[in-house]
């Protein structure tokens, strides 16, 4: 046995205490406390349950059941307890209709992700590069999360809206007003403008961490700003970069709030689709059913997209 | 070692599973939800009027919030009663925590289909609507169109009247558009709304092309038209307060709207709009107070009911809100505001009953489809 015997531990842990205890609730705690520390320290497989045990119970209670029950829930026919079946598959996976929302929701998914990435990491290396106020430029970035989402989004309506404060600035400076409220590119400017700071705050950390000198290398070796943003800088940050896109495409590709505020009439996303069938059509299995499709399709996306990403950026680095 | 295996280590196990136990039943408990909890009282003990022994606090969901604002304190003052408020923006807030088991809510404003579905699953308590003085109040125009009896039991009290109207820009406009066609008006292009609401936005265009819009019979044309007057559209809003936006600003000139926000927009914001039945006839359903099974406070909330439905009370709906209360409150209104509260008998107004499944997910897959078109 590699356990401490009950010696040692009388010397170091608590149950052991050397000094004299004053109050006898606190020496009846203490006495309690050290039994279920000798209890568990001779049991290591409770012991790792008990320390393993909770974040895995979390995961498995507001996860993995919800998760499970959705599941069940979208084989079953018209209503939660209804007949099983696999028409709410069927019927998503075949209507023309579903599919062009969901390739819609992908196109501005993958549109948001770009802009998002390009903006972010400039800033986020903007931050790092080029500033000595990094903690009030990251407060600043952060900033916008301390307001809600839909009243940031009213603000974009005010912003955009025809006559409103993008078209007053336009007018003052002699240029038409664009009335961009209602368009694609209203709606591509909230996402981007709500996702921002996710992407650049995991920007900012790999960028801190990237070694300087490395990139001074690379230009002592000839290389220029694209070749050594290429082969040195982007490559060693790949891990922020990726982390940064996940974390804007997977909320961008369930979302219905923004393009119901600023979209027009062509900007239909899937989330909105499904947010339907819970609240108006109360149709909660066909909600379900597409819900989980979703959930595959950009779990899988995701996953060829850090395996091409990374083999994409690790080749360039080997290379250079 | 060995100590580890003598009686006080088994005991030592025993009350570490038996905390672990308690903690874990506990944590279930918790998740799971118990619901039914509440008072013993239930709203139907009370068999003269005024109930004695009103409970001291009273949790209200009630949509109309200015409203509320000022039952909160109204009734609060008048019955010594602590009265809170959460204003929800979807029903499905409230359904859901009746579905977990109520041991919160007192009081809800509902729209009738909910109340319908509540009362099929009986989440609601039956209201003694006989010994409620106010029930008298309630016109008759209301109590028959409402649906919140079953088997001979009252389970709510009607709020108000919700009429889905074409709300439009009377500057523009010289006189009231008559037909939901100024909806299809290539005049108007880019002028227009649509409510982003699968069965608002298909019941008018079951109107427009003269199908019943509870049990319509020609899907297809209603999708049909619904793409025909896509183009048209500056929008489709999905939220009240940016419906009515669209008018104040003046971005549109015609689209639906409800009674509510027209009134809201012409009397607090000064827009130039007003709203009509056009002849095609337009929908309106009812708010209702409910008392969910659960209610802690049941007496106090009967209570409530009975009071909101005082005329001076009920005509602080429209005074704060602009909705139609159920209560007859000619008496209370200016002219102007009677003359924007009152519907000419001429009006073809059709309740929206509750849909079946069928025609609820059909008008859904329209709209996905007008949508994605």
């Amino acid at each position: 046995m590699t356990e401490p015997s009950r010696s040692d531990d009388g010397g170091a842990g608590s149950g052991g205490d050397p000094e004299p205890v004053t109050d006898g609730g606190s020496a009846a705690v203490d006495g309690r406390v050290s039994d279920l520390t000798a209890f568990l320290r001779e049991r290591p497989r409770l012991r790792t349950l008990s320390i393993a045990g909770p974040p895995y119970g979390i995961l498995v209670f507001f996860f993995a059941i919800p998760l499970l029950a959705m599941l069940v829930v979208s084989f079953q026919a018209d209503q939660i307890g209804g007949a099983w079946t696999l028409g709410n598959y069927v019927d998503f996976l075949t209507s023309d209709t579903y599919l062009t929302v969901v390739w819609r929701t992908f196109l501005i998914s993958v549109q948001v992700t770009a802009i998002v990435a390009a903006v972010g990491y400039a800033l986020a290396y903007s931050i790092v590069r080029f500033s000595r106020r990094t903690t009030l430029l990251l407060l600043l970035v952060i900033l916008p999360f301390w307001t809600s989402y839909i009243i940031r989004m009213y603000a974009w309506i005010n912003i955009l809206q025809s006559d409103g404060v993008l078209d007053s600035i336009l007018n003052l400076v002699g240029l038409p007003a664009v009335g961009l409220l209602y368009t694609k590119t209203a709606v591509l400017i909230g996402f981007t403008y709500v996702w921002l700071p996710l992407a650049v705050l995991p920007f900012y950390a790999s960028l801190t961490n990237l070694d300087g000198d490395l990139i001074e290398a690379s230009k002592d070796l000839g290389a220029g700003p694209i070749r050594t943003f290429l082969s040195v800088t982007l490559p060693m940050t790949i891990n922020g970069v990726i982390t940064g896109i996940v974390l804007v495409f997977i909320p961008t590709f369930g979302s219905f709030i923004t393009p119901r505020l600023l979209g027009g009439t062509n900007n239909v996303m899937i989330g909105m689709v499904i947010e339907n069938q819970f609240k108006s059509a109360f149709n909660w299995p066909f909600g379900a059913a597409i819900g989980m499709v979703i959930s595959v399709v950009v779990v899988a996306l995701l996953l060829l997209a850090t395996r091409f990403g990374g083999g994409l950026f690790g080749a360039g680095g080997e290379t250079s | 070692m060995r100590k580890l295996t003598d009686g006080s280590t088994s005991l030592k196990r025993r009350r570490f599973l038996q905390g672990a136990a308690t903690t874990g039943a506990a944590a279930a408990a918790g998740c799971l939800g118990g619901g039914g909890g509440g008072s013993d009282r239930v709203p139907m003990d009370v068999t003269e009027w005024p109930p004695e022994d009103l409970e001291s606090n009273l949790n209200l969901w009630n949509w109309y919030d200015s409203w509320a604002e000022y039952a909160i304190d109204a009734f609060g003052e008048e019955f010594d009663v602590d009265v809170s408020n959460t204003g929800y923006s979807s029903a499905d807030q409230w359904y859901s925590q009746l579905q977990a088991g109520n041991d919160e809510i007192d009081n809800i404003a509902a729209t009738t289909n909910w109340v319908e579905r509540s009362i099929e699953n009986d989440f609601l308590h039956e209201l003694p609507v006989d010994v409620m003085p106010a029930w008298e109040n309630i016109t008759d125009r209301i109590k028959e169109a409402s649906s919140y009896q079953q088997d001979g039991s009252t389970y709510a009290v009607p709020e108000s009247l919700v009429l889905y109207p074409l709300t439009y820009n009377d500057e523009y406009f010289d006189s009231a558009p008559d037909s939901w066609g100024v909806l299809w008006d290539e005049e108007h292009e880019g002028d227009l709304c649509m409510w982003d609401n699968s069965t608002v936005s298909c019941q008018i265009a079951a109107l427009y092309t003269g199908q019943d819009p509870i049990q319509p019979d020609d899907y297809d044309e209603i999708e049909e038209v619904l793409i025909q007057q896509k183009p048209l559209l500056q929008t489709y809003w999905g939220d009240y307060q940016q419906g009515m936006s669209l008018f104040v600003n003046e971005d549109v000139v015609a689209g639906p709207l409800t009674m509510g926000r027209t009134y809201t927009a012409r009397f607090q914001e000064g827009a130039p709009v007003h709203y009509t039945a056009p002849q095609e006839g337009a929908m309106y359903t009812s708010d209702l107070f409910v008392i969910p099974k659960g209610a802690p406070n049941p007496i106090a909330s009967l209570q409530f009911t009975n009071w909101a439905s005082e005329t001076e009370n009920a005509a602080q709906l429209f005074e704060t809100m602009g909705y139609q209360p159920a209560v007859d409150i000619s008496d209370e209104l200016s002219e102007e505001d009677a003359e924007f509260t009152n519907w000419p008998d001429e009006w073809n107004l059709v309740f929206s009953e509750t849909l079946s499944d069928e025609v609820r997910s059909r008008y859904d897959e329209i709209w996905t489809a007008v949508k994605a078109a």
